[in-house]
């Protein structure tokens, strides 16, 4: 790796813009068993909750003709059992780890964080507003920047370490939703999330999803990715690490191009475990070519 | 890569795939491939396919085309190579002595492979009609399909008043959901305890990760079907939970 090619966010070096999104990727410890964390520069955890969750029930996934769509239900252990058993697995992990963390409720995000702080494996935070919020009758965190704001100053007050805010595209705007977040002391945001969607039977008229709609997610979700990317760096000047549609080394270098600190990559990872590695020789060949 | 091809029944393909010996050895039966059906982006995940059996270098898969990433995976040719995961998951447990095989319909796809791992056995086979009914090569048969093209007429379940349980020390079911609930509640206490099936779920990763695949385990919550099975106790599933997900 004596190749010069250098991406940087949180005060950090990485030899790879590329960073395993959440959800996909577990806490990395199944990924390092088989050496395939070799290209990414961290990994985002799945969502982690104060309490247990069991999830969704099934069936959780189903493929569309362009798209995957997925309602999981964050399901996960629980931060009890995140601290207990995953954290000191993943102390090994060969990259930083990133906890994803989500909640019902406002206060659930800073509560959370606040029991993290007790582990010393956490490289940083990604807080997920996409999930809806109880209090509010379901609506998304993310739909109002006032309550994107109020979470990140809750979660600046408890967190010695950075964090992104994720934030969703399906309700309000995204722009000043970023904007809210920079304003409570956030350290990057992560847009976006997966696009609302539902796939139906048309002949029984049934959702194929059990809980009828979920989050969807492909390779030609890129463009609005892109976009999202361009209009939110432009407004804020904390590191906007992007996320969605990413499959290929060209996907990484044009959301880089369009004002991305890092890229994630998600669903393609369910395909090609591997994936962090071959995106990375990619793009660096393809930098190489480029160069003068 | 692909280097053998055939429609075995209407729809039905059997396909083989050379492999490492790596793969081979770890190649239990009830273990499964993810395998990547298309050079394209669509299908964006892989697909799951059991295990049906291996022979020297070789695995080979059954598959009834149902969707997209199957009709994807039958139009493609011998020669063509396709990125393959595996083998994953656990499989079943083996014990020696005689087995009972009960197949639902392609349920019955990996048991070639069981077959080949167990002193001896008796396989029930249902299947809708004989358009429909795999051949389990060195098995007693005993078959049964819903309009009498084949074998008797009749359920699966029509099958089970004659079988003496006691004589078995190990019975693996597979088949569709409301197929394999209703073989696992007309056997008696004994007979269920002994009993592994092989469960089937949408994935998505194939191996532990995204939580896709999950199948309602017995006293609350979920199992993954990817690596906690997809062979499985039969008692450490929920089956009424399990209704209408497929």
């Amino acid at each position: 790796m004596a190749d010069p090619y250098r991406w940087s966010f949180w005060k950090r070096e990485f030899n790879s813009p590329i960073l395993l999104a959440s959800g996909t990727a577990g806490f990395g410890i199944e990924l390092m068993e088989q050496g395939f964390l070799e290209g990414a520069a961290a990994v985002i955890s799945k969502a982690t909750t104060l309490k247990p969750r069991e999830g969704n029930p099934p069936p959780r996934i189903i493929e569309t003709r362009f798209g995957l769509l997925n309602s999981i239900g964050l399901a996960n252990p629980g931060v009890d059992e995140v601290l207990k058993i995953l954290l000191p697995q993943a102390a090994d992990l060969p990259c930083p780890l990133i906890i994803n963390v989500a909640g019902e409720v406002v206060e659930e995000f800073p509560a959370v964080i606040e029991r993290l702080e007790e582990s010393t494996v956490p490289f940083g935070y990604e807080v997920n507003v996409s999930c809806p919020n109880v209090a509010a009758g379901g609506i998304a965190f993310g739909a109002s920047p006032e309550i994107v704001e109020r979470i990140s100053t809750l979660v600046k007050r408890v967190s010695s370490r950075p964090f992104s805010v994720k934030l969703t595209p399906n309700e309000g705007s995204i722009v000043e939703s970023a904007k809210a977040a920079e304003a409570g002391g956030a350290d990057a945001v992560t847009v976006c999330n997966t696009f609302l969607g539902m796939k139906v039977d048309w002949r029984t008229g049934k959702a194929l999803l059990k809980r009828s709609v979920g989050g969807y997610s492909s390779p030609a979700l890129l463009p609005l990715t892109v976009a999202r990317v361009f209009k939110t760096s432009e407004a804020v000047k904390i590191p906007v690490l992007a996320s969605g549609g990413v499959n290929r080394a060209e996907d990484i270098l044009e959301l880089l191009a369009a004002g991305a600190a890092m890229v994630q990559v998600g669903t393609w990872l369910m395909r090609r475990p591997d994936a962090a590695f071959e995106l990375r020789e990619g793009v660096i060949s393809l930098l190489e070519s480029d160069s003068p | 890569m692909i280097i053998g091809k055939e429609e075995i029944l209407p729809g039905i393909f059997k396909f083989e795939f050379k492999v490492s010996s790596s793969f081979i050895a770890e190649a239990e039966p009830g273990r499964f491939i993810q395998l990547e059906v298309s050079h394209g982006p669509f299908p964006v995940t892989r697909r799951p396919f059991t295990i049906s059996s291996t022979y020297g270098k070789s695995v080979e898969i059954i598959f009834e085309v149902v969707g997209r990433g199957t009709e994807v995976l039958a139009e493609t040719d011998v020669g063509r190579s396709l990125r393959l995961l595996g083998p994953l998951g656990r499989g079943y447990l083996l014990n020696p002595g005689k087995w009972l095989l009960i197949g639902g319909g392609l349920g019955a796809a990996g048991f070639p492979g069981l077959t080949a791992k167990i002193d001896s056995g008796l396989l029930l086979l249902g299947a809708a009609s004989r358009d429909k009914l795999l051949t389990i090569p060195g098995l007693e048969t005993v078959a049964i399909t819903e309009d009498g093209s084949s074998g008797r007429k009749g359920l699966i379940t029509d099958l089970l008043g004659s079988v003496r349980w006691d004589s078995f020390s190990g019975i693996a079911l597979c088949g569709p959901v409301p197929m394999m609930k209703a073989v696992f509640e007309m056997m008696p206490f004994p007979a269920q305890a002994i009993t592994q099936v092989s469960a089937e779920a949408r994935m998505g990763c194939g191996w532990g990760v995204c939580e896709g695949c999950s199948v309602p385990k017995a006293g609350g919550g979920f199992l993954k079907c990817c690596s906690d099975g997809p062979v499985f106790q039969a008692e450490s599933i929920d089956w009424e939970r399990c209704e209408g997900i497929h």
